[in-house]
């Protein structure tokens, strides 16, 4: 008699337990179960894209208008490979930001253009992090400063730098100011085949 | 100082014979018997100053049912005719919508009475010296006395029970001399406590001020006299009622829900002035519950130990929830009318309520702790990017508690604090879906107060460890459901069993 192969799961597969609520079964978890599930930045944010000059950032916009502050996947110091993460960027050191209360009371009042952090890459190149938008700095990534090195396989959205709240009054004019997905694809492609660019917001340098 | 003086010098200033019983300092049960009939008060009267081993001569004893006018004490508060004035009025109210079996009096008094004791007060002091104290009143203030002799009777009358927590029946008394009273009184008051120093703000008449302050030990005799007769004058006219107030019991109404939908809010959800659900937890609950007990649905409060999200479905056992229901007209509720309002909230298909009880607000107290220090089981139904390994189960099967710290997720952030808290997860069970091996069902039981959807996917390294940092790989959270809370409060009470 042939043996079936024995499954390595079979001490694990899942089994409802049968529960009646208003007259009627409750339906198994499972059920709901979805193949193409949008991951939690397509389910929570926008993605939006600065540049400070030729270079590329994203901001993450949350529905509640939280921003997180990441390289762009096309960031060149993705391809060189990090060596380093600094938050103290000299004059100053973001990583001592401190926040109190719903307020974030005491959170540095950043620029779109101040700098944030300060990435080298193993080759030597040094670059500047902008904050990207106008906004109350509410956290600091020190995870990063610790293992530069996962910036460059961490999933989107965990390699963020920082956390920044910008005022409700100023929100719509920061996503104005910021490129969309499709915008930002746009001027990618139009770099690629070495047109001449279009004005764009990254003037603002 | 003999009982037997002070009581004929009561009489000669027309003090009715509850107001002499409260100079006599008489206690409860003692004015229960006077006011069964005159007849028998007279007896009683006389056994009760026999038990004091006096002697009250016979011309000294009231006349039967001898009218002496109005008390000039009481204002006739303790008379006959006024017990019944006031229950007619009770009666007269709302009183018979109210299905309470307790009730309280509160009664609102002229101040009048007040100083007619300080006036008394005075012309004890005169008549019998030392012997009446000038910080101690020499009787059993009014307020108290309402309490020993009103209120039995009016509950005796009305066939209710007494409770500080019951229907409060509010009972404004004013009499024909009060304003005049109250004016001068205001004078006395400056002359009797002048202002310290001319910036220093008069402190106002108010009836805190006259019970404290208002004492020979305080108040000059000399001064009293110049506004108010001592002993006080005799009256026409009776107190007077202006209003009866009745304010129902606050009855707290426990129970346990469990929410089927992934698409109801626990409370009305409101952005921006517009509704984005139809209903919620609250309103389907209040609306089932609530008409039994009040009108006014709106004033009901409804509180749960802790919450979910509103994708998040709530089974198992469900959660303790309260309604608090101010002014309630009904203080109970039977088995029959608890099981016909589950089943109403039933067929709303979307929230099932169970344990349905009448609680005492004391209780309260296990809902809140609940919110906080109680462990939560929950199922995620979580996604993997590939399919699950034998590994990957095992390092998801964690019998032992570990600590993670969370910080503020993101999704609140914007209205919260940022802060990173320690949790406690005390175990995590993963099995996989049959015929779909990225399909991972974990039950996972925490300390209250843990963001579960962050600590299975750690939020971009914001919560750690996390179960995506235990795996080392990408996990996403699908769906969730909250299957048991840890707190045994309320009693499990089956209101579909019949009640004998």
């Amino acid at each position: 008699m042939p043996v079936q192969p024995e499954d390595p799961l079979e001490p694990f597969y899942f089994e409802q337990e049968e529960q009646e609520i208003c007259g009627k079964l409750v339906t198994p978890i499972t059920d709901g179960f979805q193949e193409d599930y949008p991951s939690v930045v397509d389910r929570f944010f926008t993605r939006y894209y600065y540049f400070k000059g030729d270079v590329p950032y994203q901001v993450l916009y949350h529905s509640n208008r939280i921003c997180l502050i990441c390289l762009a996947p096309e960031h060149p110091a993705l391809g060189q490979g990090i060596s380093s993460v600094n938050f103290d960027i000299g004059n100053v050191d973001r990583s001592q930001n401190v926040v109190k209360g719903k307020g974030k009371k005491g959170g540095m009042i950043l620029q779109a253009e101040s700098t944030l952090a300060l990435v080298t890459t193993v080759n030597g190149e040094s670059y500047k992090v902008p904050s990207c938008i106008r906004g109350k700095l509410v956290e600091v990534n020190t995870s990063l400063v610790e293992e530069p090195k996962l910036l460059e396989q961490l999933p989107e959205g965990a390699g963020y730098f920082a956390i920044l709240l910008p005022k409700i009054e100023n929100c719509d004019a920061i996503k104005a100011s910021l490129l969309t997905q499709e915008q930002y694809e746009e001027r990618l492609k139009t770099k690629k085949e070495g047109l001449p660019q279009i004005e764009s917001t990254e003037d603002k340098t | 100082m003999k009982n037997q003086d002070l009581v004929e010098y009561l009489r000669s200033c027309g003090v009715c014979e509850i107001c002499q019983l409260r100079y006599l300092k008489a206690r409860g049960a003692e004015y229960r018997n006077i006011n069964e009939t005159l007849q028998k008060l007279d007896v009683k009267l006389n056994e009760y100053v026999k038990n004091e081993e006096l002697v009250v001569s016979a011309e000294n004893q009231p006349a039967k049912r001898a009218r002496l006018g109005v008390c000039s004490t009481c204002l006739g508060l303790f008379s006959k005719d006024f017990q019944n004035e006031l229950l007619s009025s009770i009666l007269a109210s709302d009183f018979a919508k109210y299905d309470c079996q307790k009730i309280v009096l509160a009664i609102c008094l002229p101040m009048s009475l007040q100083l007619r004791q300080l006036a008394m007060w005075f012309a004890l002091r005169r008549r019998f010296g030392a012997s009446i104290e000038e910080s101690n009143p020499p009787d059993v203030p009014i307020k108290e006395a309402v309490k020993l002799i009103l209120h039995p009777i009016i509950c005796e009358k009305l066939d209710k029970g007494y409770d500080a927590n019951g229907l409060m029946i509010n009972i404004d008394l004013t009499h024909n001399l009060e304003d005049e009273e109250v004016e001068k009184l205001v004078k006395l008051n400056k002359e009797a406590f002048p202002a310290k120093a001319s910036h220093q703000k008069r402190i106002e008449i108010s009836r805190g001020l006259l019970e404290k302050q208002y004492q020979p030990s305080k108040v000059k005799a000399e001064t009293f006299e110049k506004y108010f007769q001592i002993p006080c004058s005799n009256v026409e006219e009776s107190i007077k009622l202006i209003s009866i107030d009745l304010q129902g019991p606050v009855v707290c109404v426990a129970g346990r829900y469990r929410k089927l939908s992934r698409e109801l809010s626990h409370t009305p959800w409101i952005l921006n002035g517009k509704r984005l659900m139809e209903e919620s937890i609250e309103e389907i609950i209040i609306r089932d519950v609530g008409p039994h007990f009040t009108e006014k649905l709106g004033k009901i409060t409804f509180m749960s130990s802790g919450r979910e999200d509103v994708d998040v479905r709530c089974l198992g056992k469900g959660r303790p929830f309260v309604l608090e229901i101010p002014n309630a007209i009904r203080s109970c509720l039977s088995k029959d009318e608890a099981f016909a309002m589950e089943r109403a909230v039933d067929a709303s298909g979307m929230v099932s309520i169970h344990n349905l009880q009448v609680v005492p607000r004391e209780e309260l107290t296990h809902i809140k702790t609940g919110e906080e220090q109680k462990k939560k089981f929950y199922r995620a139904l979580c996604a993997l990017q590939e399919p699950v390994s034998v590994k990957i189960l095992e390092q998801l099967q964690i019998s032992t508690s570990f600590d993670i710290q969370q910080k503020t997720p993101i999704r609140v952030l914007h209205r919260r604090p940022l802060h990173t808290r320690p949790r406690t997860i005390y175990s995590v069970n993963a099995r996989v879906q049959r015929g779909n091996p990225k399909a991972l069902i974990i039950d996972i039981v925490t300390q209250a107060g843990t963001y579960i959807k962050e600590l299975v996917h750690g939020e971009f390294g914001r919560t750690t460890p996390s179960l995506s940092s235990i795996i080392g790989k990408p996990i996403d959270i699908q769906a969730l459901d909250v299957v048991g809370i840890d707190l045994d409060w309320p009693n499990e009470v089956d209101n579909s069993i019949q009640e004998e």
